[in-house]
């Protein structure tokens, strides 16, 4: 239970990219995101006198920028000095532990405004050191040293998932097909352009016809194999970029907007690093904690869910994560993906925004920027891909690693 | 100073031993060995593994880490010992090309592998069919 009440009144991010931002820093990027998040506060903020404590997520910025103490050092950009101010790390959902830390801080009764924030800069490195900085959220001894990736530990709970339930590859492809076409709406998502567009341009290149864009997915020498049976459109892209929030305290919230998001659950999960450590390899355990103590907080069930923001670092763990929510049963997910559930115009919008394939993801913005979706999904402010309902309760969802760390927030309006 | 569960399974796998270990409360066994059960918290005695099992899941590498640049493609598979733990290792004995030849339920042996990571040399767990 929360005890006190939590509101989110103001969200910002930076586009995702691996090209707008070659020229600027983390902090720069973080400085972007908040500024823009300082401008959706409908009633004005003034981050210096409002702000009283900031947590941020960064997975590895030792790696990419050879910087650690990224709290004081956002907050000296942020002109936060001398608020309090941590870094927060869980792999790739190290902003949504930024997030609990700002809940649990406004939920005590502690303060009453503070900032939480994630940023990943991750293109100052060639895409192998990149790789190497990834393969740090896995276990170093029985994983990384045996020769596994991140898409290589993806690709065993693939194999794993298509053995226990005798589905496809080809059938997992509606997973890019759909966030390709819902980041094809979304300005600040990584890629733009519909998969059916890149086969039209690839093709002209190859001198090529591709049927549909399963045929592209299947038979386009681009789509090359990354970790057997994953390709590359199977993975999420590199990227920068950067993602903030403004929470508030009930007797606070009301100061900077009449309409503000309510938190209404919370859960955190965590299950062993190794996959070999692990009971469930079709399923993330973390997920399904994560997920039920959040329904459990927010007292509602997947049914009440109107947008949902899941973690798609590559495809299967969509479909994982719509199973380990509860949106779909176990080994529902192919069949739930053919009949189109989880598009925009679907019963349960799944990744509006592109998801992580799509949208990009810069590791430790992930979270917080998924929190963006559902600021403006929840606010009628989402644009092109607005879901057609008029959206009451979100979800996020966001995990770290192959599956160790994993949280789940709902909001309402 | 008392040896350290991961340099004992270290020192072990470069002489050709797998080793893990099992809960004294739960009876669950993990690789590589540890004090404390990962299952129940319980505590562990070190125990010697046969090193056989079946295939539970595989994947062809095709974009390796750095230190492994010129040892790709390869399999890795996780496999499921008749003891009861899943273990991480290389799957040496197939094309990396055909990976459709690779069952799920392949029985396979334990190997410790010896390979070079860059300028180390390194034993890492591998597995082989039972019948080769």
């Amino acid at each position: 239970m929360l005890a006190e009440g939590v509101y989110i009144v103001g969200a910002g991010m930076t586009a995702f990219s691996a090209k707008l931002h070659a020229n600027k820093t983390g902090r720069e990027l973080l400085v972007e995101a908040t500024w823009e998040a300082v401008k959706s506060v409908d009633k004005g903020i003034t981050l210096h006198k409002d702000v009283e404590a900031l947590f941020i997520g960064y997975f590895t910025p030792e790696y990419y920028e050879h910087q650690s103490h990224i709290g004081p050092l956002a907050a000296t950009w942020l002109g936060l000095t001398p608020k309090p101010a941590f870094r927060t790390e869980i792999a790739c959902a190290s902003s949504s532990a930024a997030l609990f830390a700002g809940v649990t801080a406004v939920a005590s009764g502690l303060y009453d405004v503070v900032l939480v924030a994630g940023v990943e800069k991750m293109t100052s490195l060639e895409t192998e050191r990149v790789t190497e900085a990834l393969a740090l959220a896995s276990d170093d001894l029985s994983e990384s040293k045996v020769g596994a990736t991140f898409p290589g530990l993806y690709a065993l709970l693939a194999q794993a998932y298509f053995r226990r339930y005798g589905a496809t590859w080809e059938q997992l492809q509606r997973v890019p097909i759909k966030n390709h076409y819902n980041g094809s709406l979304n300005p600040k998502a990584h890629f733009q352009q519909t998969i059916g567009q890149m086969a039209e341009k690839v093709g002209k290149k190859l001198g090529v016809q591709y049927k549909d864009e399963l045929d592209f997915l299947k038979n386009s020498p681009f789509n090359r194999v990354v970790a057997y049976p994953l390709r590359l459109f199977d993975c999420c892209p590199i990227s920068d970029g950067a993602a903030v929030a403004v929470l508030a305290s009930g007797r606070a919230a009301r100061r900077f907007t009449d309409t503000p998001l309510r938190l209404l659950g919370v859960g955190l999960g965590t299950d062993n690093v190794a996959l070999q450590d692990r009971a469930d390899l079709t399923s993330l355990v973390a997920t399904r904690n994560a997920a039920e103590a959040a329904y459990r907080t927010a007292d509602i069930s997947p049914k009440d869910l109107d947008v949902v923001e899941v973690h798609d670092c590559f495809t299967i763990a969509e479909w994982l994560a719509v199973e380990d929510l509860g949106l779909v049963g176990r080994g529902e997910a192919p069949r739930a993906y053919e009949e189109g559930l989880t598009g925009i115009e679907g019963e349960i919008p799944v990744n509006t925004d592109g998801g992580l394939k799509a949208k990009g993801h810069p590791v430790g913005a992930t979270g917080i920027g998924m929190l963006n979706e559902v600021w403006h999904q929840l606010r009628g402010t989402a644009g092109r891909r607005q879901v057609k309902n008029k959206a009451e309760t979100g979800l996020v969802h966001n995990v770290g690693g192959s599956g160790a760390s994993a949280a789940v927030f709902i909001f309402g309006r | 100073m008392s040896e350290g569960h991961l340099s004992l399974f270290y020192k072990e796998l470069e002489a050709g031993r797998l080793t893990g270990s099992k809960c004294k409360a739960c009876g669950e066994v993990f690789v590589p060995p540890r004090p404390l059960c990962s299952r129940c918290g319980g505590e562990t005695e070190t125990v010697s593994l046969k090193g056989e099992g079946a295939i539970e899941s595989f994947t062809v590498i095709h974009v390796p880490p750095v230190f492994l640049k010129d040892a790709s493609p390869y399999i890795l598979a996780l496999v499921r010992l008749e003891e009861g733990a899943l273990v991480m290792g290389r799957l040496l004995g197939y094309d990396p090309s055909k990976p459709e030849e690779v069952k799920m339920g392949l029985k396979v042996r334990f190997e410790a592998l010896k390979e070079k990571h860059g300028e180390k040399e390194e034993t890492i767990v591998a597995f082989k069919p039972l019948e080769a």
